[in-house]
């Protein structure tokens, strides 16, 4: 891994930690005690310090190690958490993400952060007293911090502790270790070296040029530190040094623990590695136990301290970081990090097989071999169910998206004034990974609405009846194919007279006009709209909603609004739930093939020649006593038959081979001026069409029912989305473009589109029906 | 059945005139392929074309202009396929045996995309130097001044060389297409 | 039952500067299904990358269960076996006291 990639590692590894370090924040200020919960925002920020000191990142080192520092204390139960703490540690936290932001963008601090460092640094000094040095040296030496508890005894070397690892291209950068440790020989004795050999791969494996080998060394000598530092003066970018001096504390050990390379180390060799104890002492210690009759052996740890060779609580870091490392490496076999990129195309290749696949079913047909018809069956299921796997792979769970608004909901609240609280439903609700994406900037401004315009002053709440502190809600669930995300609050409710004014106001609407409550809601996503009299910082200019319901529909979904006046509000989002491949239903119009989305299909029931009759001319189908609103596909787009290809009547009398048309027109018999005249009249044009069985697929969106009338019913097809693309996007009806099994293009249908559009004439028909009854009276 | 391909052939290294300097990018610069619009020849700069296929297999897409002929699929894209007499204000093409689909790149804002023209029969690879191109005319041409890139001279005749980016500029190509209006819905709200 | 053995000798550097042609050299040996025998009386030149290359062959071999020898260690050679006290893994006989 060159440095690149390593710095790139970092930094979202980095993101990760800090992401843990707000969570655990968030959740201590409810459990202040939990030991648990410090424990992991001390880890977070410890370990962003050790990486980011491989790295050479002083600044962020330097920073992270004093808040380290008050953590420490918090750790040890000198300081309590309270409010201003984690307030001050959010904004650290903030702060340290600032500085991954310029490291990624390869940026360097300005003045404004440089700023906000020393306020927070003079804020959390303020915690640890003077005891802090003034500077902090990359090479942290742990015995000059003065922020533990008081210790019991040292432990008993008084020998120097060195312990050395170096980043794999610290030879290529032309150093040579081995050197440095020879220059250490000519002021000291080195009394003890363990050369850590572990990581050496096989030679087959090996990468001649990288370094593999740490040290650790127990030494004497009369020089002070610098003079042992400056023996690694030239590799301190390149490597982790800890020079710990002679009668060091215990504690300083414990960090040294914490702080090694996690190997699955015995913990004999711990010890012996952090210079706690001699190798001759260890093998007395492993002699006694296993001379121990009494079985089971007492464990090493468990030997030492009866012989009083080790301290209790050094033995009890050593095993704790065993079973970190033996934990961390089960972790992760369980996990491995994809390239996003990789994944896609992975997903691509899944569907040219399906294609693919649809193409040998097809052939298997045609022949209409029992063995082949077998075969190609079973081919089908294993695709799907490939296809399913790799769907899967890139479905997130949306809890962890909810989750950020702990935060959110947290700060806004604190702006506003208001004591709001977030509750979260549904978060193992899974969707697509780029829809999760995608979906926070609408959410966010969601919340904020809810909590700026919805939720109402404590006085008036309580005035109302309701708890001083709002809820905002958030949920997630899974409905016929798509994923619905709702944001609730239990605010004041939209006002709808008031919305309706300024919509009349605006011109958007006319004073005549008459809405449904949902139509009024839906104003609001207008360009400009704005009911909030005072305009708030948060979200009150009016530019958001719009944005909101744009950014929903780039993700092929759909957002609708329901309210209630004096009680709250809820906002709810409909995405579809996969993007790239779905399974489908094929229908057939003349000689065009259309796909319904399959998990939007109710049922396809056989249209009978009078309900055909009688549908003609009204909106609605009488479909065995239920009425359907329809649509018939044939009008809807305007198919017409044979129209195009005409035959050219060219001097070689050259013949176009057509594709063949899986429909007849059965127009023989008519002259061409009578079927021009037939074709002319949109009421009867449905006779040029031979007296065959229409066809009626019901379908199901938002609650809503629609029927298409089709002329042919062709069956279950798992089929690969192709976008519209920029020449098409702008179509109506269609949401996208497929490739059949036999290679030809298959449009498909818009489904949410085209219910909504129906369901949206209701109203204003059945008012207009309304009104002339009311008018004939 | 997917539509059979030919790939275009790579144009044949040139020697190079004497005259001239440059490697072979230079020479793709001034070759063009030739092809007819009924009587007409026009020829379009061969670095903008893909390949050339046969005609068929052609998915009509409901609702769009005329000079949409429709769709086919290369090999799992989904290409758009145009008519240029339409686009040129003519009446539509008609198929024989020699017509093809030339598919193109067209630089659009979103970057390069692949679109298909139907061409009535396409003739061959020409050279034509810069010295041999001369300015669109004024006025007189037959079809949009801003589709011409110039006008090339070859062997006594004029070709028309086309601006495909112009021809088939996204921004005046790409469909909004409406509903067609349903009759008992005419007078319904919003 | 006599096994074949292989010798291979390292000239000179055992160095960072030609670890990678020193390693093909010791690969091949490795796997050529005899016993292998390393002569380092010619290394004038011993570095990191060079130990590595010791400790990776041995690593190599166990894997194999390739009998594997180092013999003749030059100076360069014990010198720094000995700074990393690494002596006795490597076939170093009896050494006299560190300086």
């Amino acid at each position: 891994m060159n440095l690149d990639d390593a710095l790139q590692l970092f930094i979202i590894e980095a993101r990760e930690l800090l992401e843990e370090m707000e969570e655990a924040l968030l959740r201590v200020e409810q459990t202040p005690d939990d030991v648990e919960t410090i424990n992991a925002i001390f880890r977070a920020a410890h370990t962003i310090k050790g990486s980011a000191g491989l790295f050479g990142l002083d600044h962020i080192v330097a920073f992270t190690h004093i808040a380290e520092s008050v953590l420490v204390r918090v750790r040890n139960g000198e300081l309590k958490i309270d409010s201003p703490l984690v307030a001050t540690f959010l904004a650290v936290r903030d702060h340290i993400g600032s500085l991954i932001n310029l490291l990624e963008c390869g940026a360097e601090p300005d003045d404004k952060v440089r700023h906000v460092a020393q306020q927070l640094t003079e804020r959390l000094r303020a915690y640890v007293g003077n005891s802090l040095p003034a500077t902090i040296q990359t090479t942290a030496p742990p015995a000059v911090q003065a922020v533990e508890a008081p210790q019991e005894d040292g432990v008993g070397t008084d020998h120097w502790h060195l312990s050395l690892r170096f980043n794999a291209t610290v030879l290529q950068s032309g150093l040579d270790p081995l050197a440095m440790i020879g220059y250490l020989t000519s002021f000291g004795e080195i009394a003890q070296i363990v050369t850590l050999i572990e990581l050496v791969p096989p030679l087959s494996e090996l990468d001649p040029e990288a370094s593999y080998l740490g040290y650790e060394i127990r030494f004497r000598t009369d020089a002070d530190k610098a003079k042992i530092e400056s023996a690694f003066e030239f590799v301190r970018e390149d490597a982790q040094i800890s020079i710990l001096p002679p009668h060091s504390k215990i504690a300083d050990y414990l960090r040294l623990i914490d702080e090694m390379p996690d190997d699955d180390l015995k913990l004999g060799e711990i010890l012996v590695r952090c210079g706690t104890l001699t190798e001759s002492e260890l093998a007395a210690s492993l002699n006694r136990q296993a001379g121990n009759d009494t079985a089971p052996a007492p464990k090493i740890g468990e030997v030492l301290v009866d012989q009083k060779l080790v301290q209790p609580k050094v033995v009890e870091a050593a095993l704790d970081k065993q079973k970190q490392a033996k934990e961390r490496s089960g972790g992760e076999t369980g996990l491995i990090r994809v390239n996003a990129d990789k994944l896609d195309e992975h997903i691509n290749m899944i569907g040219e097989l399906i294609i693919a696949s649809a193409g040998v079913n097809l052939l298997a047909q045609q022949h209409g071999l029992p063995n082949l018809l077998e075969a190609a069956a079973r081919l089908s299921r294993l695709v799907e169910e490939v296809r399913d796997s790799a769907l899967t792979l890139r479905m997130v769970q949306i809890g962890a998206t909810f989750n950020r608004f702990n935060r959110v909901v947290r700060d806004v609240s604190a702006d506003l004034g208001k004591d709001i609280r977030l509750e979260i439903a549904g978060a193992e609700t899974e969707l697509d990974k780029t829809v999760v994406e995608k979906i926070g900037d609408p959410l966010t401004h969601l919340v904020r609405n809810s909590m700026d315009h919805g939720i109402e002053h404590a006085e008036l709440r309580v005035a109302r009846g309701k708890p001083a502190y709002g809820t905002v809600r958030l949920n997630a669930y899974h409905d016929s194919g798509s994923i619905v995300i709702e944001v609730s609050d239990d605010g004041g409710g939209l006002n709808r007279e008031r919305i309706l004014a300024k919509a009349r106001e605006r011109g958007l609407v006319k004073n005549d006009q008459h809405l449904s409550d949902q139509d009024i809601y839906n104003l609001i996503f207008e360009a400009g709209f704005s009911t909030a009299d005072q305009v708030s910082n948060l979200s009150g200019r009016g530019v958001g909603m719009d944005v909101v319901r744009k950014n929903i529909t780039a993700l092929r979904g759909a957002v609708e609004i329901e309210s209630n006046e004096g009680y709250g509000t809820t906002t709810r989002i409909r995405l579809p739930l996969t993007l790239a491949i779905i399974d489908g239903f094929l229908v057939g119009v003349s000689r065009a093939t259309y796909v319904v989305p399959l998990d939007m299909v109710v049922e396809c029931v056989e249209l009978t020649a009078d309900e055909s009759e009688a549908a003609h001319g009204s909106d609605y189908l009488n479909l065995r006593g239920e009425v359907l609103p329809y649509i018939r596909l044939r009008q809807l787009f305007n198919v017409q038959d044979g129209d195009s290809d005409v035959l050219a009547e060219s001097e070689d009398d050259d013949e176009l081979a057509l594709p063949a048309s899986a429909a007849s027109s059965g127009t023989a018999l008519l002259t061409a001026e009578g079927a021009a005249a037939l074709a002319a009249d949109p009421e009867l044009a449905f006779l040029l069409h031979p007296v065959k069985r229409e066809n009626v697929v019901v379908v199901q969106y938002a609650g809503h029912r629609a029927g298409l009338v089709v002329d042919r019913l062709m069956g279950e097809f798992q089929t690969v989305i192709r976008p519209l693309g920029t020449v098409f996007g702008g179509l109506d009806g269609i949401s996208g473009f497929t490739i059949l099994g036999d290679g030809n293009v298959a449009m498909i249908l818009d489904i949410p589109g085209l219910v909504r559009r129906l369901a949206r004439h209701e109203p204003g028909r059945r008012a207009q029906l309304a009104a002339a009854a009311a008018v004939s009276d | 059945m997917v539509s059979a391909g030919m790939e275009l052939a790579k144009p044949p290294a040139r020697a190079l005139a004497p005259d001239r300097t440059g490697g072979a990018a230079e020479a793709n610069d001034l070759q063009y392929l030739t092809f007819q619009l009924g009587s007409e020849t026009f020829a379009i700069g061969i670095l903008a074309i893909r390949e050339i296929i046969e005609y068929g297999a052609l998915t009509e897409v409901p609702m769009t202009p005329p000079f949409v002929r429709g769709v086919i699929n290369l090999r799992g894209a989904v290409v758009p396929v145009f008519d240029l007499a339409v686009r040129f204000g003519r009446a539509p093409q008609k198929t024989s045996r020699r017509t093809c689909i030339v598919i193109v790149d067209v630089a659009a804002e979103s970057g390069v995309e692949e679109m298909g023209i139907v061409v009535d029969a396409v003739n061959e690879v020409i050279e034509i130097p810069p010295s041999e191109i001369e300015p669109p005319p004024e006025f007189g041409a037959r079809i949009r001044g801003d589709f011409i890139k110039g006008m090339g001279k070859v062997a006594g005749k004029f070709v028309v060389l086309l601006d495909v980016n112009r021809v088939l500029s996204v921004k005046e190509v790409a469909v909004v297409a409406a509903f067609e209006q349903q009759p008992d819905a005419a007078a319904s709200a919003l | 039952m006599a096994q074949k053995t292989t010798t291979v000798v390292i000239e000179g550097e055992m160095t960072i500067a030609n670890v990678g042609l020193t390693r093909e050299q010791l690969l091949e040996a490795l796997g050529s299904g005899c016993s292998v025998e390393v002569d380092l009386s010619r290394v004038n030149e011993f570095d990191s990358a060079g130990l590595q290359l010791m400790i990776a062959a041995r690593r190599e071999a166990t894997l194999h269960e390739v009998p594997l020898h180092f013999f003749g260690h030059s100076s360069a050679v014990r010198n720094v076996l000995q700074l990393c006290a690494l002596s006795d893994q490597f076939d170093v006989a009896a050494v006299t006291a560190a300086t």
